[in-house]
């Protein structure tokens, strides 16, 4: 639906081209008779029909994203309109397997993230792709990318000695109603493109072509809404379903410096193993928003609870969201409430620098809950080169916030992002494959 | 139109076999097919049999003999389901769980099986099943009689190796199926052992030119055997609740595996 640019047989058409002239009561031979008793269709102007395809831009399809370098995409990439975290179980019971898995599946990485024709097989045979995006496969700005979680190690005794040091199982916070279903993992797949189709034609390729290393354990899909940009070329942040702008004061993803410090180990001072270097952790957070009651919340309480604008996204001391509140000169949280939600998260001194995180959320839509209100929130996806002093210590300081009794964390889980596949013939997790399978390991 | 006609056509031409149409094409599938029908045909007898013993101790309140036939019974079911499945009405009789049902448990129409599972465990009951155990075994009485008749279409046989790993991998790895007694060990075992059934029968046929692929098949029922060996008592088998979550991920990632491979056993054979 997204994309199919080639059409496939002619005999095709003809058909649809039938159906469309029958439906239309014009009749063909044998429908002839059909065709004064069925109402004609309406008709836009314009000649379209209600099947018809939505329309995608050659631009946008073939965007592509490089896959191989020094740290994988998908995360100081800009965050395309839609995204999807799978977390899975893994079977790989020893080194040789775990590295196979590793290859397989960054094979079949390379081919989605860069695109391709699958083989066409014969007929008497299931197709090698399940056609979503039909005969070729255009990148559509797709990443995928792949993160271990803490039982991968604990449960392996020959990975266990080369765990990375902050990775850990999740464990609740005091607003925390965790659903065990919805929670944890050997590997998460982070997809996003600029089509949700994108993402589930590569979730379907994965496990068709590693069915006996990946059993899905829970996943989740969202979106960001698009926003036009300003007349000036400024591009605001997205906004989440409480309707704030969300990601204002994020770190520039586009400064490597700032990256280097903030999301990346390695460089100069790590105390991670080597095959680490080049990663980052994950923290992902399945997170319910109340809408309901929000949307029931006078504006000034909404804006107070966040601490800033809500419709400018400007703090409550400025102009512009991408202005910088001064706390300094507001010790008593007179202008912004000291347990406002980004005063929290962010105190803005020198100390609480080294807690900077990278966001990358989505948000997400599912159905309704039992008791009839809506299960909407926000898929929060963080990156950060030490999880302790990352996502940990910030929702350690939000605990107690004012915006709990509008959300309720229900899942997700921590884990370490592999390093880059540096070239053609290098793989994800290399490094941590031929160490596993070198035995026991000193720690360089 | 002509589309539609020529759809028509071989629609028709799929489900009206005659002896001399099918063994043109597939002379080497003869064999096969008929040791496969000999196979159906002991397990259907069997489960007859078994059933008839099943529906007695139901009838007569006594609970204990009930339960432990209870297992043991469907595992002939489950061995045959490929064929049984052809018969959907009686599929839904017999093995229907009460989530296919508006009322679930309390509903009338829940029957068959699952319907005296949920009586004997949930209820510890025997009270209010005689009619379905009437009706439990008139039904395969039935689906004997229907088998009998049948003649086996190749493309569903050789199909039915995959399909019922499609069946374990989306109905029954979670433990669904049996809720009530936790017996879905038995039915893994049943459905496993008739997946491989019908990959042994016309492995003879693929191997030559599929080496690797027979190694690969035949490595994944072996890991899925030994695993459930691990679970096997002296009357059968542990409960599902006694299957460790590692175990419980490797039959799941092996009913993957299998599906996929066993997916392709049609084409190998030049089945449509």
């Amino acid at each position: 639906m997204a994309h199919d640019h080639k059409t496939e047989t002619s005999a095709v058409d003809s058909v649809d081209a039938s159906r469309r002239t029958l439906l239309l009561g014009l009749g063909v031979a044998a429908g002839g008779a059909l065709a004064s008793s069925l109402p004609v269709k309406a008709e836009t102007g314009d000649g379209k029909q209600v099947t018809d395809a939505p329309e995608s831009h050659i631009a946008d399809v073939k965007q592509r994203v490089p896959f191989y370098g020094v740290h994988q995409a998908g995360i100081v990439t800009p965050r395309p309109a839609n995204g999807m975290i799978v977390s899975f179980d893994v079977i790989a019971e020893t080194p040789a397997d775990f590295d196979l898995m590793l290859r397989k599946l960054t094979e079949r990485i390379v081919f989605l993230t860069q695109g391709g024709i699958p083989p066409v097989l014969d007929r008497k045979l299931p197709p090698s792709d399940s056609g979503i995006l039909g005969p070729e496969i255009l990148p559509d700005n797709l990443t995928i990318t792949v993160g271990l979680g803490n039982s991968m190690f604990e449960t392996r005794p020959w990975l266990n000695p080369l765990k990375p040091r902050c990775l850990q199982r999740m464990t609740q916070f005091k607003n925390d109603a965790l659903d065990a279903e919805l929670c944890h993992g050997d590997l998460s797949l982070q997809f996003c493109a600029n089509t949700a189709d994108t993402n589930i034609h590569a979730l379907r390729d994965i496990l068709k072509n590693l069915p006996e290393y990946l059993v899905p354990r829970w996943k989740q899909e969202g979106n960001v809404p698009t926003v036009l940009p300003e007349p000036d070329g400024t591009v605001h942040s997205a906004r989440n379903f409480l309707g704030f702008r969300d990601g204002s004061a994020n770190p520039h993803s586009g400064d490597d410096a700032l990256m280097d410090e903030i999301v990346w180990i390695g460089g100069k001072d790590h105390d991670e193993h080597e095959w680490a270097v080049g990663g980052t952790y994950q923290a992902v957070r399945i997170i319910r928003n109340f809408v309901e009651r929000w949307d029931r919340t006078p504006l000034g309480e909404q804006e107070r609870i966040i601490g800033r604008r809500k419709m400018s996204g400007a703090p409550m001391d400025a102009a512009k969201e991408s202005d910088t509140p001064d706390y300094a000169k507001d010790p008593d949280g007179k202008v912004t409430r000291l347990d406002a939600h980004i005063r929290l998260a962010n105190p803005r001194t020198a100390e609480t620098r080294k807690n900077l995180i990278l966001r990358r959320p989505f948000n997400y839509s599912n159905g309704v809950t039992k008791n009839g209100q809506l299960d909407q929130g926000l898929l929060f996806i963080a990156y950060q080169s030490d999880l302790e002093k990352g996502f940990i210590a910030v929702q350690t300081r939000l605990d107690g916030e004012p915006l709990e009794e509008y959300i309720k964390p229900i899942g997700g889980g921590y884990f370490f992002v592999l390093p880059g596949a540096r070239e053609a013939g290098d793989y994800l997790g290399r490094k941590l494959a031929e160490a596993a399978a070198a035995g026991p390991p000193t720690r360089s | 139109m002509k589309r539609h006609f020529m759809a028509a056509t071989a629609l028709a031409a799929l489900l009206c076999y005659t002896g001399a149409a099918y063994a043109e094409e597939d002379s080497k599938l003869v064999e096969p097919l008929a040791a496969y029908k000999s196979f159906i045909a002991d397990h259907t007898e069997k489960l007859l049999d078994n059933t008839s013993k099943f529906t007695e101790a139901v009838k007569a309140g006594d609970i204990a003999k009930a339960k432990a036939l209870y297992a043991p019974t469907r595992m002939d079911y489950e061995t045959i389901e490929p064929i049984a499945e052809l018969f959907s009405d009686l599929d839904h009789t017999i093995d229907a769980r009460a989530d296919d049902f508006e009322k679930k448990e309390q509903d009338p129409k829940f029957s068959g099986f699952h319907r005296i599972e949920h009586g004997l465990w949930s209820e510890n009951s025997t009270k209010g099943l005689e009619a379905y155990a009437d009706q439990l075994l008139a039904d395969v009485k039935d689906l004997n009689h229907r088998i009998e008749n049948l003649t086996f279409p190749p493309e569903t046989v050789v199909g039915g190796a995959a399909a019922l790993m499609e069946e374990v991998a989306a109905t029954k790895i979670s433990g669904e199926e049996d809720r009530y007694s936790h017996t879905d060990l038995w039915d893994f075992k049943a459905n496993f052992d008739g997946s491989k059934k019908i990959y042994d029968l016309v492995k003879p046929l693929i191997e030559k030119d599929n080496a690797d692929f027979v190694k690969k098949v035949d490595g994944d029922f072996k890991v899925v055997d030994e695993t459930l060996a691990k679970y096997k008592t002296a009357d059968g088998y542990e409960l599902y609740d006694k299957l460790s979550e590692a175990d419980r991920k490797v039959l799941a990632a092996k009913v993957n595996a299998l599906a996929t491979e066993l997916s392709t056993l049609r084409g190998k054979l030049g089945l449509n």
